[in-house]
């Protein structure tokens, strides 16, 4: 079955829905950067568009159950690792919007601040966990060994980016970079590790 | 490591599909084995063997 007849059989493909996603993301942005709206307002429109992550998972699993393109086999760990990410992504949208509001609209005392500081980085956390989890749980050997490699290489790749900016920052070549981007960085990297996938084993991987 | 996945597929006029079911494994693990992109694991091998009634020699040569 082709990519084609693939996404004939099961409608429109996830990647559509991560289309949108991005493009309302891409808008709210543009809304906040030219003043358009303000203050709570941007947290709601940053959350709102998240709800697409839904019919972007009902169209994955449609894709599973036709073991169509991509890297996707028998599915249920796949399954099980969409649903982790998809629920600690929307807790990491919903916590960093009550931190960002709280910490902007009032002054709380250390020890809220350090609780509402932890929780965006724990529901990262979480996300590294459904990885792992996926690692453990995927029966699929081949399958197994491209989420591996793809994660290896997302680390070497955030790491690397994280040694050189950081030595640059010491010399004053570049600003200051919070450390939470390497997180962002490792992210960026399985994409990059997906691309390796596909060029040495023809298929992309399952993250 | 060169194996001969494809001609004995196409004897029992299965699709990668097909073996992919019977071994409990995606159809892109087949085609990665039957390009020799990716070598199975001894267990995988086996089940490879039970499936087409061979021994692991008759699928696998070394290179």
């Amino acid at each position: 079955m082709t990519s084609a007849d693939t996404n004939r059989a099961t409608g429109k493909g996830p990647l559509f829905y991560v289309g949108l996603m991005a493009a309302a993301y891409a808008a709210v942005a543009a809304l906040a950067i030219t003043g358009a709206v303000e203050g709570p307002a941007i947290y709601m429109l940053v959350i709102a568009p998240f709800g697409l992550v839904f019919p972007m998972m009902a169209a994955a699993n449609r894709r599973i159950d036709a073991g169509g393109a991509g890297c996707i086999g028998k599915g249920e760990a796949q399954r099980r690792y969409m649903k982790r990410v998809a629920m600690f992504s929307s807790l990491y949208l919903v916590v960093l919007g009550v931190m960002t509001f709280v910490l902007k609209s009032s002054e709380p005392h250390f020890a809220i601040r350090s609780i509402l500081a932890l929780l965006p980085g724990l529901a990262v956390i979480g996300i590294f966990w459904a990885v792992g989890r996926l690692i453990v749980e995927e029966q699929d050997e081949f399958l197994r060994m491209l989420v591996i490699r793809q994660s290896l290489i997302a680390t070497g790749f955030a790491l690397s980016a994280a040694t050189v900016w950081g030595f640059l920052e010491t010399a004053d070549v570049v600003f200051h970079l919070e450390a939470y981007w390497w997180a962002v960085a490792w992210f960026f990297g399985l994409g990059v590790g997906a691309a390796a996938n596909r060029v040495q084993y023809g298929t992309w991987g399952a993250v | 490591m060169k194996n001969r996945l494809k001609v004995l597929r196409a004897e029992r006029s299965w699709s990668q599909q097909d073996l992919a079911d019977r071994l409990a494994v995606s159809r892109q693990s087949v085609n990665a084995i039957e390009t020799g992109k990716y070598d199975p694991s001894l267990p995988l091998a086996f089940k490879l063997a039970d499936v087409f009634e061979l021994a692991i020699e008759d699928i696998f040569e070394r290179d």
